[in-house]
């Protein structure tokens, strides 16, 4: 059920932090950089962009249905970063093996440039499925180009020729599909040998929206394989966590041996698009692991320690309070969640820069008195915005109710000036509500308007009651949003 | 790895005799891959195709021609795979040959099979895999695939459309 809302200060204030970061210079990734070096590990840019994109999307299905012009861009500019080296020249050094689990293995794999043509499904299923969100979203074919997804570096002082591979939102999900297919429908490694059950439900979701847009049924295919590959194993470990991983060339799982939150989190946060009964049937018993209560009603998270293999502790960002916040918020367990996210207000250095928040890296594990301090910038950029703007069974209900032709032939704002909030757009009754306020920030030509698209023929609009004039363009009705508090805009037909 | 595209396989038929792509001029291949001692995949997916091959009309029927092709060779020798066969599929043509090319024709069409131990299985091991069923056109091209879930009625109708070279049903995977 979708339930529109006027969003509050600080879903503003994350969506404003979210556009802000979409706008960075090419290869400036201030405020984004985690504790691991070399993109490896769970904070990495590609998560970071991937779930601004997911966030964005649950706040379009869910909160503001009626402006898609207000995500349409951000989401654009945040795909076109996913894409960027930066993001996956990783792969040019982890697709050769060697990580401490499969040691044994590195001189059966080779340097491999093409980010997506084996294994890093923690990646290619990002770009499939954050794509395809988009053109589902929008109803656009704009992944659908020949070359829209394409994987481009060269540099002037080391490489060579251009290293390029170009895919389009199709020919990236037939891709994945097919190795689906020959691994057995387990999954597709993310590094070499390392089967993850995260990292394989954003391909589910891709192929749930591939579908939806082209037609066919493989996600259904794909659920039903999965589910039987995963018997062998198990979903969940014996002490009722979700299996982490299988090794493709040992068939061991590794369990959540070390009750790592982020694993059941991700996992559980994810996999509700597909298993709704089947998450929500474990959830109070496995969050119950996590979670540390505090002074006045804050919860705090607990994470693991951190591992030490081959004499060296692993450095990594766990994102364990992001991740079961946002496991919360999809599980519709309301005081968790406000739990949590108080006490990240509270501990954790909330942020504001020009209307954004944003909650600042802080490698300081606890203060003075033991509270939880410390966070990644993938819980503080991010994941606590995905958690309060995500609905309960948000991602369930974009997987399994998605929009039809009906929904993109409603009005909608369709063009936002960056100077505007949106706190409020949806469609009652055939009128179109939004609530809207000028920052009168940047001074562009259009940055203080918006486009009123799909216009109904003589359908009368209203700024705060009163009737006005628009300039209309072939596009819809331009409106000047007027300085000053928020105005109730209303498209009456 | 994307999509099967130019299928090539190399194996021998279930009379011993070496086949590959084009040994069957003019003719649609239906192919499955499987094993004989598979218990519940195999013998359900071949029952199901029997019955869609039954239903076909003459004139598409003549230009199918089913095939079976063993993920589990070491078992699977031709004069298995033909007793097999001819006891209850008799309209498929088994395909089996060396570990070698089985494996290149499991690449080929991006099979999955993967051996492991089976207690009720007499030799102690099953061969699970992929259960698609896949239709490569005369020129040798992968024209379609159907998952395990596709019935009978559906693959059918899907056959007829596709060798009439009529449209294909727009719910199904292509």
């Amino acid at each position: 059920m979708t339930t529109p809302s006027v969003l509050d200060e600080a879903q503003l204030g994350h969506l404003r932090h979210w556009d802000d970061l979409s706008r960075r210079l090419p290869h400036d990734w201030s405020g984004m950089q985690g504790k691991g070096a070399g993109e490896d590990d769970f904070g990495s840019y590609r998560f970071q962009l991937a779930y601004m994109v997911y966030g964005l999307a649950l706040a379009h299905r869910h909160r503001l249905p009626a402006a898609p012009g207000l995500f349409r861009p951000t989401i654009q500019r945040l795909i076109e970063k996913l894409l960027m080296p930066d993001v996956w020249l990783y792969w040019r050094d982890v697709s050769r093996g060697g990580m401490v689990m499969n040691a044994h293995l590195s001189e059966g794999y080779h340097e491999e440039w093409d980010p997506v043509v084996r294994d890093n499904i923690m990646y290619s299923a990002y770009v499939q499925s954050c794509a395809l969100l988009h053109d589902h979203l929008f109803a656009d074919d704009r992944y659908a180009a020949p070359g829209a997804l394409t994987f481009a570096h060269w540099s002037f002082f080391w490489g060579g020729e251009e290293k390029r591979f170009e895919y389009d939102r199709d020919s990236l999900n037939e891709h994945l599909y097919w190795q689906m297919v020959q691994n057995g429908y387990l999954g597709v490694a993310c590094e070499p040998n390392c089967v993850f059950q995260i990292c394989n439900q954003p391909a589910i979701l891709g192929f749930r929206l591939h579908d939806v847009i082209t037609g066919g049924d493989r996600a259904t295919e794909v659920v039903a394989g999965y589910e039987k590959a995963w018997a062998d194993f198990g979903r969940l470990d014996d002490a009722g966590h979700y299996n982490q991983m299988v090794l493709e060339d040992s068939r061991v799982v590794a369990p959540n041996a070390l009750r790592a939150p982020w694993v059941d989190a991700w996992c559980g946060a994810l996999m509700n698009t597909w298993n709704h009964d089947f998450v929500h049937e474990h959830y109070p018993r496995q969050v119950r692991d996590f979670l540390v209560p505090g002074p006045d009603g804050t919860i705090a998270v607990r994470s693991t320690p951190a591992m030490n293999v081959m004499g060296q502790t692993v450095v990594t960002d766990t994102c364990d309070t992001g991740w079961v916040a946002a496991w919360a918020a999809e599980m519709g367990d309301r005081a968790t969640l406000d739990g949590i996210l108080a006490h990240a207000d509270r501990y954790m250095g909330p942020t504001r820069r020009d209307g954004a928040l944003f909650y600042p890296r802080n490698d300081t594990p606890t203060d003075a008195d033991g509270h939880r301090t410390e966070i990644e910038p993938m819980t503080g950029n991010v994941l606590l915005g995905y958690a309060r703007l995500d609905v309960p069974d948000g991602l369930h209900e974009l997987y399994q109710h998605p929009w039809g032709p009906e929904h993109f032939a409603e009005p909608a704002l369709t063009e936002v000036g960056r100077d505007v909030e949106v706190s409020r757009a949806e469609v009652v009754d055939g009128v179109l509500h939004g609530r809207l306020r000028c920052r009168g920030r940047s001074g562009g030509d259009d940055d203080g308007s918006v486009l009123v698209g799909r216009v109904p023929d003589g359908a009368r609009l209203r700024l705060d009651g009163q009737e006005v004039a628009a300039r209309p363009v072939p596009g819809g009705l331009w409106v000047d949003v007027p300085p000053g508090p928020a105005h109730d805009l209303e498209l009456v037909p | 790895m994307s999509a099967p595209t130019d299928v090539a396989f190399s194996l021998v038929d279930h009379d011993g005799r070496p086949v590959d792509a084009g040994s069957w001029p003019g003719r649609w291949l239906l192919v499955q891959f499987g094993f004989t001692s598979c218990r519940v995949v195999c013998p359900r997916a071949l029952t199901k195709l029997t019955e869609a091959l039954d239903a076909l009309g003459p004139a598409v029927a003549d230009r199918v021609r089913p095939l079976y092709v063993s993920v589990d060779p070491e078992r699977d020798t031709p004069e298995v795979m033909r007793a097999f066969l001819t006891a209850s599929y008799p309209c498929f043509t088994g395909l089996t040959g060396t570990p070698v090319q089985v494996e290149a024709a499991k690449q080929a069409f991006r099979v999955f099979a993967r051996r492991r131990p089976d207690p009720e299985d007499p030799d102690g091991y099953a061969v699970p895999h992929t259960a698609i069923t896949y239709l490569v056109d005369p020129g040798g091209h992968l024209a379609r695939h159907w998952p395990d879930t596709a019935d009978a009625p559906t693959l059918a109708a899907d056959l007829t459309a596709v060798v009439e070279g009529g449209r294909v049903s727009p719910t199904a995977p292509s």
